[in-house]
């Protein structure tokens, strides 16, 4: 008996919640090992599992997902990753100029995780308001 | 740089065409056809002949620069 792929990707989303909540338990009642690997922020292993089996349920249902992409579209995530980059080069200099001035002291990954999601926000932002103008 | 003549929308309308039913033969969203229509956005050579086909004219028909 085939499944049809809705039911499948409930199915799917469904046992990675219910990991997701019991390992999220587990972790909180402080029952059984709550180190990952050494990582304990990351909780117990049914966490872990759990968000790999969302991200890979996420990734096909969007891949299914059909999508309508036309030129006008592709023209314009062109020009708003341009504007990313030249506002990358910019942040740079900035950030150089203010490191000089006084010392940035934040951990080197808090600061490219900052770097990434404000690269991204600066291209969504970007994206939407070029949108209007073609 | 920007188009001289634009008669997408006078050719569409001849054809008693929706914006929606055009951009599903062309394979483009209907926001590109507004903007196409509005000379907000200039179509590639390969759009411009799909429009062509669809018309049943010829480029400079439609789009002049």
């Amino acid at each position: 008996m085939e499944i049809e792929s809705g039911t499948r990707a409930k199915l799917m989303y469904g046992i990675a919640s219910s990991m997701l909540i019991l390992g999220l338990l587990l972790n909180y009642f402080n029952l059984g090992t709550s180190n990952f690997a050494g990582f304990s922020s990351v909780g117990n292993w049914l966490i872990y599992l759990a968000f790999v089996g969302l991200m890979i349920s996420t990734v096909i249902a969007l891949s299914k997902k059909r999508r309508a992409v036309d030129e006008r579209m592709e023209f314009i995530s062109t020009k708003a990753l341009r504007i990313t980059f030249l506002s990358l080069f910019v942040a740079s200099f900035i950030i150089m100029i203010i490191d000089g001035i006084k010392a940035i002291t934040i951990p080197y990954h808090m600061f490219m995780s900052y770097l990434v999601c404000g690269l991204l926000i600066i291209y969504f932002i970007t994206y939407k308001i070029l949108l209007r103008f073609y | 740089m920007k188009l001289k003549t634009n008669k997408l929308k006078e050719f569409r309308e001849k054809d008693k065409m929706t914006q929606e039913k055009l951009a599903n033969k062309i394979g483009v969203t209907r926001q590109t056809i507004i903007s196409i229509e509005n000379g907000k956005y200039i179509p590639s050579l390969p759009l411009a002949l799909k429009f062509a086909k669809i018309f049943k004219c010829k480029v400079e028909d439609l789009f002049e620069v």
